[in-house]
């Protein structure tokens, strides 16, 4: 009676040890796998970084587009408004001053037709050319649409 | 026993996180710019009535039809005008396009 539990307590001994022996193991493999998880996560919150200032990017490149467009905007209006004031400035007729000045007229018609042409050729995407890039004088520029034609140009 | 501690420290395992994360981007449309305008030059003519004669005669010497369609003082501003806004919209729509096409085709690598 004495040997069987003697048997008893060394298999209770021997399973014990051999469980302590898989739970420190299995406590390694838990430990490795937190270790991998934590590196998961760390990776996780530097793409979500990444994406937070990828957004930030975007948000200030939308706006820098708004801004020139609205740029654009107001400077074609300027364009239209000098037209205007072209035709009617001062209480100007250009009907009267084309019977007074016809050749003269017809002259600066044609002229500025000439130009409005080349506008509406750069508004559908034509390459400046190299002198309207630098032109910076009034009498360089194309007078219907600086804005678009002559971006060096400052008003003066 | 042995079982029974193999699956009792098994119940209370640490499972292995996956994080799933696949952009499939959307392919770039990629279409071809319209090709720029290339127009031409037209000639004005302007004609009073002191110089309607000698308009039509020049015409005729220069082999054209003497025929012309006119438009008043006030209908070649609101023409060179309605040209002016029309070269506007033009302008925008393009630059839009610009800015679209530089916006959503260009990688985002690239962008930064």
């Amino acid at each position: 009676m004495f040997g069987s539990l003697k048997i008893a307590m060394v298999a209770i001994m021997i399973t014990g040890i051999a469980g302590a022996g898989m739970y420190v193991m299995k406590l390694r493999s838990d430990n490795a796998i937190l270790k991998a998880n934590q590196l998961k996560l760390e990776s996780a919150v530097a793409d979500q970084q990444e994406l937070l200032e990828s957004q930030k990017k975007d948000f200030e490149e939308i706006l820098g587009a708004n801004k020139k467009m609205n740029e654009l905007v107001s400077v074609l209006k300027k364009d239209l408004e000098d037209l205007d004031k072209r035709f009617n400035k001062k209480n100007r007729d250009v009907g009267k001053l084309a019977i007074a000045k016809t050749k003269s007229i017809e002259r600066i018609t044609n002229g500025a037709s000439a130009l409005a042409t080349r506008c509406i050729e750069i508004a559908s995407g034509s390459p400046l050319t190299e002198k309207e890039k630098n032109a910076t004088k009034k009498s360089e520029i194309n007078s219907e649409c600086p804005s678009i034609a002559n971006p060096s140009y400052v008003p003066y | 026993m042995l079982i029974l501690a193999t699956f009792l420290t098994s119940c209370a395992g640490v499972k292995t996180l996956e994080i799933f994360k696949k952009e499939v981007p959307r392919e770039n449309l990629n279409l071809a710019k319209p090709t720029p305008l290339e127009l031409e030059n037209l000639r004005w003519i302007i004609i009073t009535s002191e110089n309607a004669e000698e308009v039509f005669k020049k015409l005729e010497e220069q082999g054209i039809d003497p025929v012309l369609w006119g438009l008043t003082d006030k209908d070649f501003e609101l023409l060179a005008k309605n040209f002016a806004r029309i070269r506007n919209q033009l302008k925008i729509t393009n630059d839009l396009l610009d800015k679209y096409k530089e916006y959503y085709e260009t990688p985002v690598k690239k962008k930064q």
